[in-house]
């Protein structure tokens, strides 16, 4: 009887507690839509008569989702937003519900996976080459040609060139660039004066500033083997096989590209890199470099943002390798990223418009000017960009490294692909150390690439 | 039999049992069915389909180097938990049973790494190891001594273990201190009055009335270990050095989202359920008698 009890009072407290949480959720609901309604007549009451307007004109709210890249410390973030804001003033009926983030593997996998289910945005800001390859499978994408038959101001202030490099792998374009990168070897130019050192220009001049700065306590090349090896293996691969063998992706590993990798062991043997590569980030050997504990950093253009002495620190073009096969000056870099409209957004009468102004916005030659000027004015832009006064000597540096460029070519993720570029890069503490092979660990992500080509 | 209805706690089960089929079952499932096709990406995009590979992840994970070392130390770590996170937990909870003023602080005190977080654990013992300016280095060039690479492929594990095991040696304190305490005086009292001294009266008392305890917070230990990740990621994420430092679950997660090797990921995730049921039925079989038939 107790226990019947108890259940009855425990049954009551239950459907009571049901209850009430419907009640107040009601209540809730009913007050949200009070206030959201109260919030948009004083919103429509401020806006006034440019809404009107807006409404005399026959437009609809519209609410385009976007992604984009610039999300975190991207130093064009903040350029990012500011240019959404002022759209959002300039077209009222449209909101934006942005979901920009930094462009990591997991970032990667979420875009992916909104594309396979059909949760796609309107428009997004991504890659062009072959780490796009998944999405573009998709068929979601609307191509530029479709979009210019419709509106032809359509990316009229970008480069032709510019959108050559943004051509997706299948040969069809479809996306808008803002801005470029670069990829080239930042120096502590006052650590060279300092041991008498000139900046290296060959194989010969970099062994000589490893071993000076080696023997002075100083950390000669800030870099993580574990983390970000990348820019060391485009450059080693660049140089050991020339342009030519670079670019092209071979059935097996070639000996230049084998020789190439196996530049890590040789400089990590002669002490060039820090003891604890191994096991730090490329955050912790960016400040090491900042810091002035070390004297040089292959990384790329976006790194320039992120130094604070920019009166001592120059970039220049990559040293070289002993029996180069790439002409010197030659240069990782290029355009790998723009704006896409998708099937979603073109296909829905009212967002199609909203999505043209929307690209149009961050690709005209206004904002491309303000996201190359947030980086430091050294990217490589995809309009012509008017030049800045006060270029500080770093930046000028650049501007000399780029212009002084023989060869520019796109970096080997942009050909391979993610899965089989990953083989290479969680290889490279074991190819310095010689535990693994640089010719197996090639033969593998080249027959991975293989496989995914079928 | 307390109800004699029992379909209105199905209305309270269903939800909970939904739950789990929808987020943990269903995508078990998927798991293994993903093990078996070559996953060109983490879903099946339109217009793409995945080749059937067979048992192709199965043989790879037998050859797998790196599935020796993640697996090796996973077991080294269940031997570690054992030793260092139950043994040192039982040390201290005996300790602070007898101490009676400041037990609560004590209490306080040792359960108080374990309600960090993992990550905020890892990055400060980073600071700690850091070789250009970490605090070890710091106190070594104080003393005019050479710095040392504490996560060398030498001392990296070792140096690892240290925080995992620190960090959850208050949960078993906390559960072995609660045993104690159901331990009643009049028996220690009595032992007392037969001329048993403290230390004879934890290995004749406290011993042997706290072995449920003991097999409970080893269970919970040996397990917990094949579950080790978010503390070893962040400090030295893939296996750094040299992979040295992988366990199953980092192995597991370094493969799937570093690597996109979904497929050789999923056949990872499988290995590392099997091991975890197999491990607790081995506890089970251990603890079984001595729990009195259970």
């Amino acid at each position: 009887m107790k226990g019947k009890v108890l259940s009855l009072l425990l049954a009551a407290a239950m459907a009571a507690s049901l209850l009430a949480g419907c009640g107040s959720a009601k209540t809730d609901e009913g007050s949200e839509a009070a206030s959201s309604a109260e919030t948009e007549a004083a919103a429509e009451g401020e806006a006034g008569t440019e809404a009107a307007a807006e409404a005399e004109a026959g437009k609809n709210p519209v609410t385009l989702k976007t992604v984009s890249m610039f999300g975190g410390t991207d130093p064009n973030a903040g350029v990012y937003q500011a240019i959404n804001q002022e759209f959002m003033g300039e077209y009222e009926y449209i909101t934006i519900e942005d979901n920009s983030q930094s462009s990591d593997e997991d970032w990667k996998a979420s875009v992916a996976a909104d594309f396979s289910v059909g949760n796609e945005p309107d428009v997004i800001q991504y890659f062009a080459d072959a780490t796009a390859n998944t999405v573009l499978a998709t068929d979601k994408f609307v191509t530029l040609d479709e979009i210019q038959a419709e509106y032809p101001e359509y990316a009229q202030d970008t480069l032709e060139a510019a959108l050559e490099a943004v051509t997706n792998p299948d040969g069809v374009r479809r996306a808008v660039p803002t801005t470029g990168y670069w990829e080239g070897l930042f120096c502590n130019k006052d650590l060279f004066d300092e041991y008498d050192l000139e900046l290296p220009a060959d194989w010969d001049s970099l062994v000589t500033a490893i071993d000076t700065f080696k023997e002075n306590g100083i950390i000669p090349i800030a870099c993580s083997l574990n983390n970000v090896p990348h820019y060391w293996v485009e450059y080693f691969l660049l140089y050991a096989a020339g342009e030519a063998d670079y670019i092209t992706t071979p059935g097996e590993a070639p000996e230049s590209w084998v020789k190439g990798l196996e530049t890590f062991k040789t400089l990590r043997d002669m002490g060039a890199f820090p003891e604890d590569t191994d096991t730090v980030d490329n955050d912790y050997t960016g400040q090491l470099f900042i810091n002035k504990q070390a004297a040089m950093q292959l990384d790329g253009s976006w790194f320039a943002g992120s130094i604070e002495d920019t009166d001592n620190t120059v970039v220049i073009a990559f040293p070289g390798l002993e029996d180069q096969k790439a002409q010197a000056g030659a240069m990782v870099g290029g355009i790998s990223s723009g704006f896409y409209i998708t099937k979603k957004a073109w296909e829905d009468p009212d967002k199609r418009e909203a999505a043209v102004r929307f690209v149009e916005a961050h690709t005209s030659k206004e904002a491309v000017q303000r996201y190359w000027e947030a980086t430091g004015a050294i990217s490589k832009a995809a309009v012509e960009v008017d030049s800045i006064d006060g270029m500080t000597p770093l930046a000028l540096s650049a501007l000399d490294y780029t212009n002084g460029a023989t060869s520019i070519c796109a970096p080997t993720d942009s050909r391979l692909g993610q899965e089989p570029y990953a083989v290479i890069i969680s290889n490279i503490v074991k190819i310095s150390t010689g535990s693994a092979s640089a010719d197996d660990v090639l033969n593998e992500a080249l027959e991975l690439y293989a496989q995914r080509s079928e | 039999m307390l109800y004699k209805r029992r379909w209105p706690l199905l209305i309270f089960l269903v939800p909970g049992l939904l739950f789990m089929f929808i987020f943990l079952y269903v995508p078990f499932i998927e798991n293994i069915k993903n093990s078996f096709y070559d996953m060109t990406a983490i879903v099946e995009m339109p217009g793409t389909k995945w080749k059937f590979i067979g048992l192709r992840n199965y043989r790879k994970l037998i050859t797998d180097p790196d599935v020796g070392t993640a697996l090796f130390n996973s077991l080294k770590m269940m031997v570690l938990t054992i030793l260092f996170e139950v043994g040192i937990a039982f040390i201290l909870a005996v300790l602070v049973s007898q101490v009676k003023k400041l037990q609560q602080l004590f209490r306080t005190l040792y359960f108080f790494p374990v309600v960090i977080s993992a990550t905020a654990l890892g990055l400060l013992f980073k600071l700690f190891y850091n070789y250009n300016g970490g605090m070890l280095n710091q106190i070594l060039e104080y003393f005019g001594k050479e710095p040392v690479n504490w996560l060398s492929t030498e001392l990296a594990f070792t140096m690892i273990c240290i925080p995992t095991l620190w960090s959850y040696i208050g949960f078993y304190f906390v559960i072995l201190l609660t045993g104690l305490s159901d331990i009643s005086d009049d028996l220690y009292e009595a032992a007392a009055i037969d001329g048993c001294n403290r230390f004879k009266q934890v290995f004749y008392i406290t011993l042997p009335m706290m072995k449920p305890v003991f097999f409970t917070s080893v269970t919970l230990a040996v397990t917990g270990a094949l579950k080790v990740f978010d503390l070893p990621w962040v400090m030295v994420p893939n296996g750094a050095p040299q992979g040295v430092t992988h366990f199953l679950g980092t192995y597991m997660y370094q493969t799937t989202f570093s690597l996109s090797n979904f497929d050789y990921g999923s056949t990872l995730a499988i290995l590392i359920v099997v091991l975890g049921i197999v491990v607790s039925r081995m506890m089970r079989f251990l603890t079984k008698d001595r729990k009195g038939g259970e």
